[in-house]
């Protein structure tokens, strides 16, 4: 059964919170771990475009409260209805499916993000840090992302 | 069948467009109160609700990492004990040396008549988030107008300049901190009073716009000049590198921040 929306918009606050406060020092060569990134892919996958996309929305909405003026919502939206389109219930649980749709879709935000930032905020010149680090944190969220499912197996192994 | 199939991918393209067009509208209504200094509705609606939770959560975490540094030196007590006290027979002794000192000084300063510089009225806050996905560099801090600070005032610490408020709410505010992109300082350097502009590159500042026949060093000090926003003198870092082109009209330098910016905790609010 699809989680109830609520509950994953808490999840995302839950999410974002952790992202700006605990996880802010842990850091791969410049680049931080999205939460956020792999939930939206995870709920892209399991409950579609509408779920997903609004979801990335209102968490888009919340990042750029806390600290993004404006560059965050528009590729966080992107990429919930992105990844939603792949909506592949059945394949859902696979490990490759949602480790490699996870990569792509934080190649995805970093590059909508980049493009609202030179656009918008007049930051010139940023492509070479911002590909760099785009690099480590795809390979950061790959790896969260298939310690998540993992752990999320082994849970419902041991409920069963 | 394929009429069931049009009616989803129409539904799906619905939302699509939709959702779109509302992050879009969304993202221009942030952007344009970013440009004034000021924030929309919804986010004084959301950091009022979310920042005491960051709050609460980074005083957990250092009170939590306080007490696992203390169990786990917990075996090295007794030996840093005895250390200590021999250490505080010494400090005991320096210290009749340091008040003969400092009463001299005070002595000598009255001599020459030495004008007291007017101390920057301040105000202290705890640093309480970053910026969730490093989009930009800016801080949440635990204070805002209603604690008197204020749209441009600056922030330091021990070390140096931080950076300056953007926006605030009653009892938050967000800092831009001098490493961002967007951020622009004037500044000199101290030794040869030379000016530049001090902008941000993520990690280091570059100081830009410095006269091609000035000599600067690795190591010079750079610090703020008087401008609209900053007070004079306060240290922004140290020149790392010069990059200088013969045919280029200016010259520029990379400086290294004084402050480290992964791990503040606290800072001051300069009182505009």
């Amino acid at each position: 059964m699809p989680p109830r929306f609520w509950a994953l918009v808490l999840v995302a606050v839950g999410a974002i919170i952790v992202q700006s406060t605990l996880l802010q020092p842990l850091t791969l060569r410049g680049a931080h771990v999205s939460l956020l990134t792999i939930l939206l892919v995870w709920t892209g996958l399991r409950c579609g475009v509408t779920t997903a996309g609004a979801l990335g929305l209102l968490s888009g909405a919340i990042e750029d409260a806390l600290g993004g003026a404006g560059v965050n919502v528009l590729a966080t939206t992107v990429t919930g209805l992105c990844a939603g389109l792949l909506n592949v219930r059945f394949f859902a649980d696979s490990l490759p499916v949602f480790v490699s749709a996870v990569g792509f879709a934080t190649v995805l935000r970093g590059l909508v993000t980049y493009m609202v930032s030179e656009l918008a905020l007049g930051i010139r010149g940023s492509f070479h840090r911002a590909s760099h680090e785009l690099v480590w944190q795809c390979v950061l969220n790959c790896a969260v992302a298939a310690l998540a499912l993992i752990i999320e197996r082994i849970a419902g192994h041991v409920r069963k | 069948m394929v009429a069931i199939a049009s009616f989803w991918d129409e539904r799906k393209l619905l939302v699509f467009v939709t959702l779109i067009i509302v992050a879009s509208i969304v993202m221009l209504v942030e952007l344009e109160a970013a440009r004034r200094g000021d924030r929309s509705l919804p986010d004084q609606l959301i950091t009022s609700v979310i920042v005491p939770v960051e709050d609460a959560l980074t005083q957990t975490e250092g009170a939590v990492a306080t007490e696992v540094r203390t169990l786990t030196r917990a075996g090295t007590l007794a030996s840093d004990n005895a250390a200590l006290q021999r250490k505080v027979q010494e400090l005991a002794a320096s210290n009749e040396r340091l008040k003969e000192h400092a009463a001299e000084n005070v002595r000598l300063r009255r001599m020459l008549a030495l004008a007291q510089t007017v101390p920057l009225q301040t105000i202290a806050a705890s640093v309480v988030g970053y910026a969730p996905e490093g989009t930009r560099r800016e801080i949440t801090i635990d204070r805002g107008w209603r604690d008197g600070v204020s749209h441009d005032a600056v922030v330091l610490d021990g070390d140096g300049l931080v950076g300056h408020v953007m926006d605030t709410g009653p009892h938050d505010a967000h800092v831009l901190l001098i490493i961002d992109p967007t951020s622009n300082v004037p500044a000199f350097l101290r030794d040869t009073r030379t000016w530049g502009i001090a902008t941000g590159t993520w990690q280091h500042i570059r100081m830009k716009y410095i006269g091609q026949d000035v000599k600067v060093r690795a190591g010079d000090t750079v610090v703020t000049g008087k401008g609209e926003i900053y007070p004079e003198g306060i240290v922004i870092g140290t020149v790392r590198e010069v990059d200088r082109k013969d045919n280029a009209l200016y010259q520029s330098a990379v400086v290294t921040p004084a402050v480290d910016f992964d791990g503040l905790l606290h800072v001051l609010v300069v009182r505009r």
